[in-house]
């Protein structure tokens, strides 16, 4: 390996060394030595990166300079990343970022362009959100609260791939009123989407193309655990459960996953119990709506608990008769028709979005 | 910063102030190992005419100029000094062989021309036995700059194929649900960083240990924030004699074939950091 002195690259390197090293005169006659650590430090910053400029309070002109430059650059990094397109909109914003258990407001620059919708951060050139205007299916207003517990509205795009994206700014309504005028300009469908709860936050992360949510409600699932040599140990564990047009299944919370899904064709048959020994230990409920299904290993059983479990045995016999699947009574258990009195004024499992 | 506001560029600098005494001075390059009188012409900074005060077997390489420093706003003003500051030190070490190179902007003064060549002269006299001393060990010798950075990213994968803990972790990750997952995952993080941290020392050790048999005198350098995505985990300054040089390239190459290393190799540079203290 050869040296190289070549005087560009290197040029840190002998300012290192002229700057700071060299013979030093030790004489009353020496004139320079207030000023050479000046020097040092002044030529220095000049080189060496804007950490050591700071650091001596030296380089206010040169920091004013460097951020008028970075605004002209930001605005020609903004025309990089949405070059050829004419911007209708640009407002500041932020997108619901959502991967795995990680999930966070991430803020930028709302553009809507002729094109697309874009969510950017000009500081790390990063495009946060982005969607072409063809691919959004529908468009809502939702409450919701946020982290300050102040309830504030965002935007809800249902994306063509299924996807829910919730964008928020300053002036929501007017977003989606701009968006809205464009699709129209553009010769756009699109539908709007009642408003979603909360909850439906989950489902987007665990719905099937095409699937779509018929009921829901919080639910207690009996988690049942088999440990070598103990008695199987029961929990109750608190979630949410979704009846789909294709699947039966049950959100753990705490988790933040699906715990149970089971196709609605594997679904035999739902019971409501009352089961003295499952129940417990659920918040004093003597109810229980077994669900009965083909398992892997021949007919299983999974236990829910909560409210308007009649509605749920009644939508799911429902659902299970019209799939033309052969329903057994199970005589022995408790005659559904004693429960009636008590449950008939609870309201149905709330009817769910249907993008129609 | 009353001085810098003063001196804003070349053309001023070097000025005496008006309401002051007038003093001249000598602005020093280096020492070098010669007794002669000679002149070098006007290859100084800014153009001054650069000449040697001798005394005995050594002498100072200077240019006369007002008693003021240089100094200037102008970053392109500094460098063209620095650079001409240095252009004079190599002449002098291409001609003389040895010198002692002289930080920048260092000047003696006297109340006229004659006066501060005189303190000059004083100073080598008095200095003489350690000048002569300096001199003697950085005989036909030069300073070279080695840089040794490593790519993080490289070590970190690195570390998870061969580090049986960090190896076993990993496995144990992929088998568990997301939630505790993510734990694992901060447990990883961590534990790759006290493993690089380790690695960044035992580099340390061997590096040093590896360059310091090629060199004379060895100084260790503060590391810097390297480009890219590099990091520099060993920066030193290495006084090496000019038969030895090739051994430190060899052993240089080596290292910069390791995966994940690089070396960057600066020089020779007159001895500026093997001439200071007394």
């Amino acid at each position: 390996m050869e040296p190289t002195r070549n005087s560009h690259a290197t040029l840190v390197d002998l300012l290192d060394r002229v700057l700071d090293k060299g013979l030093i005169i030790h004489a009353d006659l020496i004139i320079s030595l207030a000023g050479v650590p000046l020097i040092g430090v002044n030529l220095r910053a000049a080189l060496a990166g804007m950490e050591t400029m700071i650091q001596y309070g030296i380089m206010e002109e040169w920091d004013k300079c460097t951020r008028t430059w970075e605004s002209e650059h930001r605005k020609a990094r903004r025309a990089a990343a949405i070059s050829g397109e004419e911007v209708l909109l640009e407002i500041p914003g932020s997108y619901h970022y959502s991967q795995g258990i990680y999930t966070a407001w991430r803020t930028g620059r709302i553009y809507l362009t002729d094109k697309r919708l874009i969510l950017y951060n000009p500081s790390f050139d990063e495009v946060l959100f982005e969607t072409p205007l063809q691919g959004i299916k529908g468009l809502t207003l939702e409450e919701e609260k946020c982290f300050t517990e102040k309830a504030r509205k965002s935007l809800c795009l249902l994306l063509d791939s299924g996807e829910i994206a919730r964008l928020h700014t300053s002036d929501v309504p007017g977003l989606k009123e701009a968006i809205e005028r464009r699709l129209l300009t553009l010769g756009l469908s699109w539908q709007q989407i009642p408003g979603l709860s909360l909850q439906d936050k989950k489902t987007a992360s665990f719905l099937i193309g095409g699937e779509e949510v018929l009921c829901q409600g919080e639910t207690w699932h009996l988690a049942i655990s088999h440990s070598q040599g103990i008695a199987p140990s029961q929990n109750w564990q608190h979630g949410c459960l979704y009846l789909t047009n294709r699947r039966l299944c049950w959100w753990h919370d705490f988790e933040r996953r699906l715990e149970f899904e089971v196709p609605l064709e594997h679904v035999v048959h739902s019971i409501l119990v009352t089961n003295e020994c499952k129940a417990a230990h659920t918040n004093n409920r003597k109810k229980v709506l077994d669900v009965i299904y083909q398992g892997g290993c021949g007919k299983e059983v999974v236990s829910f608990s909560g409210d308007h479990l009649m509605s749920w045995e009644r939508e799911l016999n429902r659902i299970v008769s019209s799939e033309g699947i052969a329903t057994n009574r199970y005589p022995e258990l408790a005659d559904p028709q004693e429960e009636i009195g008590s449950d008939a004024v609870l309201q149905a499992p709330e009817q769910k979005r249907k993008l129609n | 910063m009353g001085l810098e506001t003063e001196y804003v560029d070349d053309t001023k600098a070097g000025q005496g102030q008006k309401n002051k005494v007038k003093e001249e001075a000598l602005y020093l390059y280096c020492v070098a190992d010669g007794g002669e009188q000679a002149s070098l012409g006007a290859i100084g900074i800014s153009g001054h005419e650069v000449y040697t005060i001798p005394y005995n077997d050594i002498c100072a390489v200077v240019h006369h100029c007002p008693a003021q420093p240089y100094q200037s706003d102008n970053q392109e003003v500094m460098k063209t000094w620095v650079i001409e500051h240095q252009g004079v030190v190599d002449m002098a070490w291409k001609k003389w062989g040895t010198v002692l190179p002289s930080s920048f902007d260092t000047m003696i003064k006297g109340e006229s021309r004659d006066g501060a060549e005189q303190n000059m002269k004083d100073w080598l006299k008095r200095e003489h036995e350690n000048l002569r001393n300096k001199l003697d060990k950085v005989r036909d010798r030069a300073e070279y700059g080695v840089q040794i950075f490593w790519d993080p990213n490289v070590i970190a994968q690195n570390l998870m194929e061969t580090n049986p803990e960090i190896r076993e972790l990993n496995k144990e990750i992929k088998l568990k649900p997301k939630g505790l997952a993510y734990m694992y995952r901060q447990k990883l993080e961590n534990l790759i960083k006290r493993e690089m941290e380790t690695s960044a020392d035992t580099c340390f050790r061997v590096f040093y240990s590896r360059v310091k048999k090629h060199t004379g005198d060895i100084r260790v350098e503060k590391t810097k924030k390297a480009e890219q995505n590099l990091q520099m985990v060993l920066n030193l300054s290495c006084l090496v004699h000019k038969d030895k040089y090739a051994g430190l390239g060899e052993e240089l190459s080596q290292i910069n074939q390791m995966k994940g290393f690089s070396v960057r190799f600066t020089g020779p540079w007159p001895p500026y950091s093997f001439v200071g203290g007394s």
